[in-house]
């Protein structure tokens, strides 16, 4: 026992030098680092806007890099007028809600949370501050209106899936098509049932193979699970594999790349992103422009007109649909009629786009068959 | 005498000269991501200690690694090791939700212990296979345990998001996305928190932090686990078997059944990992509940050297870690990555220079004892080490 106590006043000991060292280098450096903040007092004080990235973070290529690109949009055109701050949670995420509260407690005036995972946490540190503004992309919080201090800024992805699935049902050779998704979860099955409707939709033959990465979190940024899924998807038929995967779509492409298929990236325009010699392999991405939302609901916290409630945006406002950019529109030319008509009838709602497995299963039936 | 409190010294700094190092190694790191590491670390510290919540949050925070620390740890010291505390507490996190929110009308008194022993059940039961499959048919617990997580991982998502997801979350139709979870657990099982009771001594914790007596039974268990395996004959057979399973078992002690309890324990204690999360924070159990635990448990058992005193440290220098992360990430603009790459680097300096340092000083002792036989004196110090420790 005596060895305990010892190593425990030692320990301590140590600790309290170890900590004095560091607050002591601390101090000295005070008066410089004191300069860096010193704020021009002739300016009003920047619009503050802060963002927590779900896990995974930046890089992605995918979710977390759309809601940057948002917020670097704005950055470009308010300058000077606002100040950004991003943070990422631990590995395990458990550390949403302080990243909140901590740049809510730091005066940020619009605070976003990507993803849906940030739903009870953004309603939680809403309620403690209001009169912080939140944005939170993908989540729904019931019961908000007008005057809330939450916008929940919602994505019809079902939408956009069957617009690329027409893409891939009209491109493919050999009828079958593939889908691989990360987290096997109802917002994953989303683009699962509109990719599947919409190839169903423009080619009776065709087939769809589908994936899930995994049953975790880590399902999102597991590029050699997605590329082995992907390999196995060509080697039973499939030439054009659409993910949705977030980080893990890197090695869809990669695969296709190896093997000279074609792929569909999500979320953001992935061809642009891609590598040099990736490009002509990537037919078009679905664009959920979780970007748009972001640089939108800064523009008008900014004008000091947000509005809390819930924002959808569909193929109607242009907030899903599929991408064109200089290396695919040759790929897309014979079909880009049939699907900008698709998009109209969705606009119109002729077409009524499948959510979830069972809205799929009676919208297969309501298909001519042939 | 003199020469032994030298060597404590050594041992006893050793983590702290590796801790001092792996900063040095975050200060590289930073000066080339352009970050002042004084600042860094400075900011890290002040956040973490000089604000109440964030003291709060550190303790709450190392509540679990506790847990999970001493589930390894028992495992070590009887010889085996655990990797699975990770699918244990997840099981036993799931089978606590489950009697949290399926049992109703119980009073608090019932139905809190009651959740309580659903955790440690399901850590044991998933603890269970792998030792039994060792004792009778010689697997090695580090490859079923290893596999056992996964089975667990695949098991908990579907027995949350197809079996019993909670479906009435309140969605619009064709918009949003439901969270994956349970149903929540009833008010009668919630983990009280620390606030009203830490008032009673003026210190008045603000509403968002969660520290709850979780803290306390980790702390009495992380006690209990020294009686255990010092104190008790238990204990002894258990660090018996550890040190030479065969040299125990021609002592008369039968190894099969000592593996049999120390495995159930270290089960029963990962079970306990994820309710304080639970029980007081989440409030139900979903697809993203916190993982990791039980790796990082692994690290705290080394780190602590498998000593109570030792891995209640670890856990704190952890929790602090995570904290301080938090706040350098918030304040000076350092990445995540950034800390992640402390951490590690932590932990394998720990490691490497405890074991350095533990082979100069038996080593130095060896030759001492030589030397001291050979002037006629007794070896003093060879006892210390040669016993079972």
């Amino acid at each position: 026992m005596k060895k305990g106590k010892k190593a425990l006043i030692l320990g301590l000991v140590l600790l309290m030098v170890l900590s004095l060292v560091v607050v002591g280098c601390g101090k000295k450096e005070e008066p410089q680092s004191g300069q860096t903040p010193a704020p021009a007092p002739e300016k009003p004080a920047p619009f503050k806007v802060g963002l927590v990235f779900d896990v995974g973070g930046r890089g992605d290529l995918s979710f977390n890099d759309a809601a940057y690109a948002g917020l670097e949009r704005a950055q470009q055109e308010f300058g000077d007028r606002i100040q950004v701050k991003y943070l990422e949670p631990s590995g395990g995420g458990e550390n949403r809600e302080q990243l909140l509260r901590l740049l809510a407690e730091d005066k940020y005036d619009l605070i976003f949370g990507v993803g849906f995972m940030f739903t009870d946490h953004i309603a939680k540190v809403s309620k403690e501050f209001p009169n912080t503004k939140f944005g939170l992309i993908d989540g729904f919080i019931d019961g908000l209106t007008e005057a809330s201090n939450v916008s929940a800024l919602l994505f019809k992805e079902h939408e956009g899936s069957f617009l690329v699935g027409a893409a891939a049902g009209l491109k493919t050779a050999s009828d079958t098509v593939g889908f691989v998704g990360g987290m096997k979860i109802p917002l994953i099955e989303k683009f699962e049932a509109g990719y599947i409707a919409g190839a169903k939709y423009v080619n009776p033959k065709v087939k769809v193979v589908s994936d899930y990465i995994g049953t975790t979190g880590e399902a999102f940024k597991d590029p050699v699970k997605g590329k082995e899924l992907t390999l196995k998807q060509i080697k039973s038929g499939a030439d054009i594999i659409y993910h949705a995967s977030g980080a893990s779509g890197i090695g869809v492409i990669e695969a296709v790349t190896a093997q000279k298929k074609l792929a569909i990236g999500v979320d953001s325009d992935q061809s642009l992103t891609a590598k040099e010699e990736q490009r002509p392999y990537i037919l078009t991405s679905m664009l959920k422009r979780v970007d748009e939302a972001v640089y939108e609901t800064i523009r008008v916290a900014i004008n000091n007109e947000f509005k809390g409630g819930y924002t959808v945006f569909g193929v109607a406002e242009n907030g899903v649909g599929y991408a064109t950019n200089q290396y695919n529109e040759a790929m897309l030319k014979d079909i880009s009629d049939k699907l900008e008509e698709l998009k109209a009838k969705i606009i119109s709602g002729e077409i009524q786009v499948p959510a979830d497995k069972q809205e799929l299963a009676e919208f297969e039936k309501s298909l001519p068959k042939n | 005498m003199k020469k032994r409190f030298k060597y404590l010294l050594l041992e006893i700094a050793s983590p702290f000269i590796a801790i001092l190092f792996a900063v040095l190694i975050g200060a590289l790191v930073m000066l080339v991501i352009d970050k002042n590491p004084v600042e860094v670390y400075r900011t890290m510290f002040l956040f973490s200690f000089k604000r109440l919540d964030s003291v709060a949050i550190i303790l709450f925070g190392m509540t679990p690694l506790i847990f999970s620390g001493l589930a390894v740890a028992i495992g070590f010291k009887a010889g085996l090791f655990n990797i699975g505390i990770e699918g244990q507490y997840l099981i036993g996190t799931f089978l606590a939700a489950l009697a949290g929110f399926a049992l109703k009308g119980l009073p608090t008194f019932i139905h809190l212990p009651l959740v309580i022993l659903m955790g440690m059940l399901g850590g044991m039961l998933w603890a269970w296979l792998p030792i039994y499959l060792k004792v009778k048919r010689g697997v090695h617990e580090v490859i079923s345990t290893i596999m056992l997580n996964y089975v667990s991982f695949s098991l908990i998502h579907y027995l949350i998001a197809d079996v019993f997801m909670d479906k009435q979350q309140g969605l619009a139709p064709g918009v949003g996305n439901p969270i994956i979870r349970l149903p929540k657990i009833a008010a009668t099982a919630v983990m009280p928190k620390m606030h009203s009771f830490l008032s009673n001594f003026g210190i008045n914790l603000p509403q968002h932090v969660y520290l709850n007596w979780f803290l306390v039974l980790a702390l009495l268990m992380a006690v209990g686990y020294y009686f255990l395996v010092w104190r008790t004959p238990f204990g002894y057979e258990l660090r018996a078997v550890g040190h030479n399973p065969a040299g125990a078992e021609t002592a008369g002690i039968k190894p099969g059944a000592v593996f049999f309890k120390a495995f159930l324990l270290s089960g029963a204690i990962a079970g306990l990992t994820g309710l304080s999360d639970l029980l007081s924070y989440f409030g139900y159990m979903d697809l993203d509940f916190p993982r990791g635990y039980g790796f990082t448990g692994i690290a705290v058992a080394l780190i602590g050297k498998n000593g109570p005193l030792g891995i209640v440290l670890a856990a704190f220098l952890f929790a602090f870690l995570n904290r301080g992360a938090e706040g350098v990430q918030a304040f000076v603009g350092v990445p995540m990555e950034t800390i992640v790459i402390l951490q590690g680097v932590m932990i394998l300096s720990i490691v490497v220079f405890s074991s350095v340092m533990g082979r100069y000083i038996r080593q130095q002792e060896k030759k001492e004892a030589a030397l001291g036989s050979a002037a006629g004196k007794p070896g003093v110090t060879v006892g210390a080490q040669g016993g079972v420790k």
